[in-house]
């Protein structure tokens, strides 16, 4: 049998299953409807007591920090985990002896593309951190704006080179705070601990309310921030090491 | 209800079913393991699709609370679940990805049926 008429037959069986994902589409709950079951057995709560237990105005940010915080500490550790990984693999760049494609590319990089880039940069990584501190009153977050942060950098490194931006990025700079946001989760957790409470306690007690609502609120924005500057660092190194190529 | 009107309401379904199996086919047939990649990485945006539609609600809000009426929000779990979702998608590609590098290096080639000879 051919390659064709393989791919063909491939073709025809997931048709079929995507026939028998629709007979299962319509019987689901109806989209939007709120009195899904989805929508009726933990959430109400979250929706109803968020903001007090929470601790955040941004109900998705009280879930991931404080309803769900264990769940996000294993996420961050996923992300680091990646990047050991990644430097495992294809080791980190060496400014002396590595360079970019850019670099070694015979097309120059268009004026305009550079001088959009020059422009760009700083007001993209001002939105992110706009997001990073936001995070608990406004869409947004950690993730999120360090997102928006390595992509501006990747960007950047698109346009100046391996070499120009991780001048700027030295590797000093960047091996502690790659490690950040798995450090901000831990020191914020333990807090609490102090205090005899579990681990990853926000609310704690024995100050005033308001005194209380203010620690609360800088753990958050101490865990924000690393996120937020470790995601950004961490898409900055992996894409730094996958870009590189030995000077030979 | 008949089919085609539940099918209709459950628009967001249909769309996340049909990215499920092109990435599915995308898998199947590509031999580039790059390309097996993007389909599996389709199919990860697929099932985002279905679990964040999960959570809609009609006319609701973006679930933030900014005074204390009574308002409809959107139900905000599956949005925090997909946030964690997406970052280890991230963190699978980048992962697959250097390993594809290395792989490249190595062997010279990303076909799955050329590596077959490589062992």
């Amino acid at each position: 049998m051919n390659k064709k008429v393989q791919n063909y037959f491939v073709l025809i069986v997931m048709l079929l299953c995507w026939a028998v994902f629709l007979f299962a589409v319509a019987e689901m709950p109806l989209m939007g409807d709120p009195g899904n079951i989805t929508n009726t057995h933990v959430v109400p709560r979250y929706l109803e007591k968020g903001v007090e237990e929470g601790g955040a105005p941004n109900i998705v940010t009280g879930i991931i920090l404080n309803y769900r915080g264990y769940d996000t500490s294993g996420e961050v550790t996923v992300i680091f985990t990646a990047l050991i990984g990644v430097l495992a693999v294809l080791k980190r760049e060496n400014i002396k002896k590595d360079k970019s494609l850019v670099e070694i590319s015979p097309v120059k990089t268009s004026v305009i593309v550079t001088t959009v880039v020059k422009f760009l940069t700083p007001l993209i990584i001002l939105f992110a951190i706009y997001m990073i501190l936001h995070g608990d009153v406004s869409p947004g977050g950690g993730f999120q704006g360090g997102a928006i942060t390595g992509g501006s950098i990747i960007a950047f490194t698109l346009t100046f080179g391996l070499l120009a931006t991780m001048r700027k990025f030295r590797l000093s700079i960047r091996i502690p705070l790659e490690s950040s946001a798995v450090l901000a989760f831990i020191a914020s957790g333990l807090v609490a601990m102090f205090f005899g409470l579990p681990f990853l306690t926000f609310l704690i007690p024995g100050f005033g309310f308001h005194t209380q609502e203010l620690i609360r609120h800088a753990l958050f924005i101490i865990i924000e921030i690393g996120i937020g500057v470790a995601t950004g660092i961490i898409f900055a190194s992996i894409f730094a090491a996958m870009g590189k190529v030995s000077k030979e | 209800m008949t089919f085609l009107s539940k099918l209709g309401t459950n628009f967001n379904y249909v769309i996340s079913t049909l990215l499920f199996v092109i990435g599915l086919y995308t898998i199947i047939t590509k031999p580039n393991l790059i390309k097996k990649f993007m389909g599996l990485n389709i199919m990860e945006t697929s099932v985002f699709l279905a679990i964040v539609s999960i959570g809609a609600v009609r006319d609701g809000k973006a679930p933030i609370v900014e005074s204390a009426t009574k308002v409809q929000y959107v139900n905000p779990l599956p949005q925090a679940l997909i946030l964690t979702g997406i970052v280890v998608a991230v963190s699978t590609t980048a992962l697959a990805l250097s390993l594809m590098i290395k792989l490249y290096e190595q062997c010279g080639t990303l076909n799955a049926d050329k590596l077959k000879e490589f062992e």
